[in-house]
């Protein structure tokens, strides 16, 4: 087990170190720089701004000064907020964007996990369609729909819910949280559902339940085991995105992620704060998937054996 | 691995708590909430280029002088100031005991620190051109460029604590339009050398001299701040609290006043303009800024190059239907430059101005066959433009009016800021929707941006243009220089080297109950002139 964690973690490190570079280089061939503006400042004083920010150097060099600032764990002065680190930036929006995630991701799977597995276990009952129904609108009803209506109507209507900021505690994650687990309620129960037919289809479970296990016994001991494998998979790289903050549900209910500061920096070229973010996100994105395989090797032997 | 993530688990619970508790408890009744947009660039004063950061360091600090609701220069820190007569020098007296939020005397030299710290190489700042381009104070030049590091050669010195002067090249009546908070906010030297920048945004560091202090900052979120007892008009100050929101989002913005939780909003969304104003017309305030839309032509453009053409283009644009019909942002037509931020400057004569809308479309078809053009052989341009809603609908229709005129096959192709900022200086466009802010609600920052010398990258070469700016650059006095410049004005309209085509407004919500939010053109909105009934 530890072999295969340690090569997954060297896989992992490689990719990372593919992906940083080749963001570095490829955001350079965007046209336009950090401090390109309307109105044209004088060469000597737009000259002094690019060596302050040392965008006047090779691009070689400036990549050297980006991988020993990683090393140091500095990402270096944001281009765009000019009163803060890349550093400062991530930590002020992060337990904003990791807050509302946590909870969004635990709601997801629990409801998603039982809604499918009670559809599965009544099939073609009004459950299951009830199910059904939550899983095409939460699938079908993009965010930028589902988010502003919520709010619509919990927030400007009937007044219970903030529409958005950080100003209110618990109260503002509601609606983001609600909005954000939506999708994945949808998704994940879906998944639970059809997996959990497939499994309960399988040898081994009319095997288990001809020795006579009981059927409260080979549900939980033995299909859950066998039908969650799918959802387990799909919940590694779904937490590592959520997580991270999504970008429309933060611009929509006004939460002071990091989501939100992706989007701003690229198009404004603050390259400080891109590099910063997409090395957060990849590395987090590789870490869940590692965690992923892990739970799954745990749990299925076949998958511990691959190369 | 369960240990480990009932901990994480705990951790996430803790962040929860800390956020639902780092909210600091102010009544709503004492707090006037308002929208800026996107967040901020920077609160620090020497630094911030953004117009709605400007509101809040314009809460924060004062300048010489500062502007009314209505954006009318009145006495600021300083209660009077003289001109000298070949107005070259101005001299400010500052207010008797003004004092820092920490209670330090202010005095006028933190004011030259202001200034010495814009045009320092080492701050980084974009500003140090108000002092050596805008207003051509002495020595400003040199210090932006790094040719000296000798403060004594500044044109902006303090011979004793309340006496402030001002020395320049040239003659500048608008002088006083550029020593607000916005470009001239003092410095206190000694927490900015003891906590560097984080002496502007650490609300246990900052130490500021206007109405208001910084209290809270939350990156993304929000900065508080609260009334100081140390200003010298605090009396007069009738709000506690003011809590600046970032608002990037403009249909959450608007969700978010309708909840009661902002009181002004930064923007209004275009596609409920017509709504707003016939459900809540006392709400809604839109009012011209000084920012200039225009279509620029490109001159080393072959087809281009003929004038008459660039002149058949700008007469046919109807720009009341644009504006009213297509757009509906409530921007202002316009068909000169540089008239129509200041009501003093009258601008020059144009022929235009004079004809009615079917009198220029036929004056346009004449002057487009002229140029060789027709229904078989039409023009074909593309207009450059971002992808804003307002823009791009702007340049669509724009391209349908010159279809429906001139049968001209005219392209709409929008792209991301900063892609268009850099196709400008490529030369690779046709016709580009161009914008201007002005730096001030006057001709002058107009006009001067198009000198051939300014190298604004417009190619047009025009000595008579320059001869007349320099001209008018020597009166020191308001009207007489308003004279020259509608004559330098006249020399650039004649060219067509743009189409003029509006003032875009500012569109903000302002609840019924907040009173003296007025229409500065220059966009300054004191919270201090404001009452929450």
């Amino acid at each position: 087990m530890l072999r295969f964690i340690g090569k997954r973690l060297w896989h992992g490190g490689l990719t990372l170190a593919a992906l940083v570079t080749l963001t570095f280089f490829v955001m350079r061939l965007a046209p336009g720089g950090p401090f390109s503006r309307n109105r044209k400042i004088s060469p000597e004083v737009q000259a002094n701004i690019e060596a302050a920010f040392h965008l006047d150097e090779p691009l070689w060099m400036q990549f050297g000064r980006f991988v020993w600032g990683v090393v140091r764990l500095d990402l270096g002065p944001s281009t765009r907020h000019r009163d803060y680190s890349v550093n400062d930036l991530i930590a002020s929006g992060l337990p904003y964007s990791l807050t509302i995630g946590f909870w969004a991701i635990i709601i997801a799977a629990m409801v998603g996990v039982s809604l499918g597995l009670a559809s599965a276990l009544r099939r073609n009952s009004a459950t299951d369609y009830l199910a059904g129904t939550v899983g095409v609108v939460g699938i079908a009803i993009p965010i930028f729909v589902i988010g502003p209506v919520l709010q619509a109507v919990f927030a400007v209507r009937l007044d219970w819910l903030p529409v958005g900021g950080a100003n209110d505690g618990w109260r503002s994650l509601i609606l983001p949280v609600i909005v954000l687990a939506l999708p994945n309620i949808a998704y994940i129960s879906r998944l639970t559902r059809t997996s959990t037919i497939e499994t309960l289809r399988e040898n081994y479970i009319r095997t288990a339940r001809a020795k006579g296990i009981g059927w409260r016994r080979t549900l939980w001991r033995h299909t859950l085991t066998g039908a969650l494998l799918p959802v387990i998979a799909y919940l590694g790289p779904a937490t590592a995105a959520i997580i991270t903050g999504s970008i429309l549900i933060e611009t929509i209910f006004a939460v002071p992620g990091i989501g939100r500061h992706f989007v701003d920096a690229a198009l404004n070229r603050d390259y400080p704060l891109v590099m910063g973010i997409t090395l957060l996100y990849g590395a987090i994105l590789i870490l869940f998937n590692i965690a992923t395989d892990v739970v799954r090797a745990t749990l299925d032997p076949r998958i511990r054996n691959e190369r | 691995m369960i240990a480990k993530s009932g901990k994480l688990a705990r951790w996430f619970a803790g962040t929860a708590m800390a956020i639902a508790l780092a909210t600091t408890p102010v009544l709503a009744d004492d707090t006037l909430d308002r929208g800026i947009g996107s967040e901020w660039s920077s609160l620090d004063p020497q630094i911030n280029f953004d117009a709605a950061a400007g509101w809040i360091l314009a809460d924060a600090y004062e300048g010489l002088v500062t502007f009314d609701p209505d954006g009318k220069i009145i006495p600021g820190a300083a209660e009077s100031w003289e001109v000298s007569a070949d107005g070259k020098t101005y001299t400010f007296r500052l207010r008797e005991g003004l004092k820092w939020s920490n209670g330090d005397p202010l005095v006028a030299q933190d004011y030259v620190n202001g200034v010495l710290r814009t045009l320092n190489p080492d701050t980084v700042s974009e500003k140090g051109y108000y002092f050596y381009s805008t207003i051509k104070v002495k020595g400003a030049e040199a210090l932006a460029n790094g040719e000296t590091k000798d403060a004594a050669v500044l044109g902006v010195t303090a011979p004793d604590e309340r006496t402030l002067v001002i020395e320049m090249d040239t003659p500048a009546p608008h002088v006083l339009d550029l020593v607000g908070a916005f470009q001239f906010a003092p410095l206190h030297s000694p927490s900015f050398e003891a906590s560097g920048a984080g002496a502007f945004i650490d609300p246990a560091k900052v130490v500021s001299n206007g109405a208001y202090v910084i209290k809270e900052v939350v990156p993304q979120s929000h900065v508080l701040l609260e009334r100081s007892p140390n200003y010298w008009d605090a009396a007069n100050v009738k709000i506690p609290f003011v809590k600046y929101h970032v608002t990037e989002d403009v249909g959450t913005e608007l969700k978010r006043y309708q909840a009661g939780e902002i009181d002004i909003t930064y923007d209004i969304p275009l596609a409920d303009m017509e709504r707003l104003q016939a459900e809540t017309p006392d709400e809604v305030r839109a009012f011209p800024s000084t920012y200039l839309i225009y279509y620029s032509f490109n001159l080393s453009h072959p087809d281009l190059q003929n004038a008459d053409l660039r002149r058949a283009l700008s007469l046919s644009l109807d720009r009341d239907v644009l504006e009213t019909k297509i757009v509906k942002g409530g921007a202002t037509p316009k068909l000169n430059y540089a008239g129509g931020f200041d009501p003093e400057y009258k601008g020059p004569d144009i022929a235009e101005a004079s004809m009615t809308q079917a009198e220029r479309e036929a004056l346009a078809r004449e002057l487009y066959a002229k140029a060789g053009f027709g229904p078989d052989n039409p023009l074909k341009m593309s207009i450059a433009t971002t992808v804003a809603e307002v823009n791009i609908r702007r340049a669509q229709g724009a391209a349908l009016i010159w279809k429906k005129v001139l049968g001209a096959e005219i392209e709409v192709n929008s792209m991301e800021r900063k892609a268009w900022l850099d196709l400008f200086y490529t030369d690779d466009w046709t016709i580009f929707a161009d914008n201007l802010v002005g730096d001030f609600a006057g001709p002058e920052t107009f006009l001067s941006y198009m000198r051939p010398s300014a190298d604004a990258g417009y190619g047009w070469d025009k000595p008579e243009f320059e001869v007349a700016m320099d001209e008018a650059a020597q009166k020191p006095d308001k009207a007489s220089r308003y004279v020259e410049l509608a004559e330098a004005e006249k020399i650039l309209l004649d060219d067509y080297i743009f189409a003029p085509i509006s003032i875009e407004p500012y569109r903000h919500l302002v609840k019924p109950n907040v009173k003296g939010f007025g229409t500065s053109a220059a966009g300054y909105h004191n919270s201090q002139w404001m009452t929450l009934e």
